[in-house]
């Protein structure tokens, strides 16, 4: 049994009487402990494919196997739950949440994940994640007085702090230059492959893709190769 | 974690423009209707501070109270049958005082009874209102119909009838004035006061308000004033409970995205919702209640501590409403819509 495979997955959107299949049967497994890269051209559903592989969306079709089980026929409070314990994500952009200071994300990201520690060991845990994405000397800032590419370091150490079994990125150095790209890719690298963490990451960078250890490719809907 | 007030003490300006506007407007609406009850108190007071009891009237006089007359026998019957029953008459009239300035009053008289004044013949017991137009204790007080002097004993609080300042004289000064000999009402308290009494009509406090045509009228004006004021401040705090939270979709699909608890975000909105809405209605409580003591004298300003109290709950359960239909908005996006927008 492999950590995550996901078994012909399709996705319709309807616009109106307009039915548009985005997803066509997608089959898909990942490499326990590898990173995943999935790339493609604009529109292909490299995005959709994700976010309802993480649960952020269901299937029109198909099945999302997690350990085995079918996520995509639970109801949303499991759903939640695996998202909140199994799942780590990075986006495009950091989406931190505005009025928490860097250390209070990751406090909440504790919470939330039901991790249990003490609070002295939580505050700790947070001090070596922000040690390992280099943002220790901000822990008091709020978001807002983040730079970019210092944002999308917190939102890593966010996705990662529950030490998630796998983690999903969609297109996580697009807001960056490529000097900050390359060092947020390096940093994913390093903590996925310290933690043992499955990774599928969607990127447009040719550059990106050295830092993979397999790439798919999508093209209109359907995996073309591995 | 308590993510509501790490909130709230971040976006300071946003909760306290939230909150001022919660309180001015709840304050709006104690000060009207403060002056709204404070009109009504001096259209009325002498009934409306009455214990609870029965009117009982002549059902020949088709609900107005001033043609009705009780027989002298059954008064005489009732006031022995019924304890605390007491017969009394309403008119309106003037005074000259001392200066020959004429004062409109409304005079009342009444059989021996706790309920209200007694004065002896030749005595007057005014409204404290009168005070203010410089009569004092012991002044001599005429009428064209009367023969004789009044002369002024003290004063009363709140007992005003149809905006004019009660007179308590004697019956038989009454009789005298009116050339009457019956009087218009009995009135009996409540634990006493039969179902009915054959011959008359009764009616309670409230139904006697009712038949004073001037205070119908009003009343009806007031209410619809406050319940205005209610309503529409009402629908104000819940859509402003409802904008500030769906202006945060983005911030709950975040949250919800990584994975809180939907139930958690509910707490979240109502705490936030509950502490900005008690924070406000306590101060604008506590000016309104203030108000009440430096309202100007004259101006009819009377606002129970009760009737704040109603309100704000009114407030309260309209505020949470507001933040209710939001939340259920929330609870349906997916985290992936707030992902999907952007930026925040
Ligand atoms: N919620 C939606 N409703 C309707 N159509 C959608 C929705 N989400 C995505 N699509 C459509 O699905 C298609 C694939 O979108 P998706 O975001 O998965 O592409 P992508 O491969 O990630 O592209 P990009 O590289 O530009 O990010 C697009 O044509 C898009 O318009
Ligand atoms: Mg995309």
């Amino acid at each position: 049994m492999s950590l995550f495979a996901i078994n012909k997955v399709k996705k319709t959107f309807s616009n109106g009487e307009l039915k548009e299949e985005i997803l066509k049967g997608v089959d898909l497994t990942l490499r326990e402990g590898e990173i995943t890269a999935l790339v493609g051209a604009s529109g292909s559903g490299k995005s959709t494919l994700l976010t309802i592989a993480a649960g952020l969306q269901s299937a029109s079709d198909g099945e999302v196997l997690f350990e085995g089980k079918n996520i995509s026929a639970m109801n949303q409070e499991k759903i939640r739950e695996i998202r909140a314990k199994e799942f780590g994500f990075i986006f495009q952009f950091a989406h931190l949440v505005p009025f928490l200071t860097v250390e209070e994300q990751l406090m909440l990201m504790l919470d939330v994940s039901e991790t249990k520690l003490k609070k002295e060991q939580q505050k700790r845990e947070v001090e070596n994640i922000l040690q390992l994405v280099g943002m220790e000397h901000r822990k008091q800032a709020y978001p807002s007085s983040l730079s970019g590419g210092e944002k999308q370091r917190v939102a890593i150490a966010r996705a990662i702090i529950h030490k998630p079994k796998v983690l999903f990125a969609d297109e996580p150095t697009a807001s960056l230059d490529s000097k900050r790209s390359k060092d947020v890719m390096a940093l994913i690298r390093d903590i996925t492959k310290n933690l043992n963490i499955t990774t599928l990451i969607v990127t447009h960078d040719e550059e990106m893709l050295s830092y993979a250890d397999h790439i798919i490719k999508m093209s209109d809907g359907v995996i073309m190769q591995d | 974690m308590n993510l509501a007030f790490k909130e709230i003490k971040k976006n300071k300006v946003r909760f306290l423009i939230l909150g001022s506007i919660v309180f001015l407007v709840s304050l709006l609406t104690f000060i009207i209707s403060g002056l709204a009850n404070g009109l009504s108190q001096d259209n009325a007071s002498l009934i409306k501070d009455l214990p609870e009891g029965q009117f009982y009237m002549n059902p020949e006089a088709e609900e107005t109270y001033n043609l009705s007359r009780i027989d002298s026998g059954i008064q005489e019957k009732l006031i022995n049958d019924y304890q605390g029953a007491t017969a009394l008459s309403i008119q309106m009239g003037f005074l000259n005082d001392q200066n020959d300035k004429q004062q409109s009053v409304v005079f009342v008289t009444s059989t021996e009874s706790e309920i209200f004044s007694n004065v002896k013949e030749g005595e007057i017991l005014l409204d404290r209102s009168m005070e203010e137009k410089g009569i004092k204790v012991g002044d001599r007080l005429t009428n064209p119909q009367f023969s004789g002097e009044f002369i002024v004993k003290g004063f009363v609080d709140q007992t005003k009838f149809s905006h004019a300042a009660v007179a308590f004289i004697n019956m038989e000064n009454y009789k005298e004035i009116y050339r009457v000999n019956d009087m218009q009402l009995v009135f009996i308290p409540k634990e006493n006061a039969p179902e009915e009494i054959t011959g008359l009509q009764s009616f309670s406090k409230q139904e006697f308000l009712k038949t004073i045509p001037s205070y119908k009228a009003e009343q009806m004006t007031l209410n619809m004033i406050v319940w205005f004021l209610v309503v529409i401040s009402g629908m104000l705090f819940a859509i402003f409970f409802y904008m500030m939270n769906v202006q945060k979709i983005g911030l709950y699909g975040i949250l919800k995205a990584i994975g809180l608890k939907t139930s958690r975000l509910f707490t979240m909105m109502w705490t936030q919702m509950i502490v900005i809405t008690i924070t406000s209605l306590a101060l604008s409580i506590a000016i309104s209640q203030g108000f009440n003591i430096i309202a100007p004298e004259g101006m009819p300003f009377s606002l129970t501590f009760n009737t704040t109290l109603i309100l704000s709950g009114v407030f309260l359960v309209i505020g949470f409403i507001g933040t209710t239909i939001a939340s259920l908005q929330i609870r349906k996006i997916e985290p992936l819509q707030a992902i999907q927008q952007g930026e925040i």
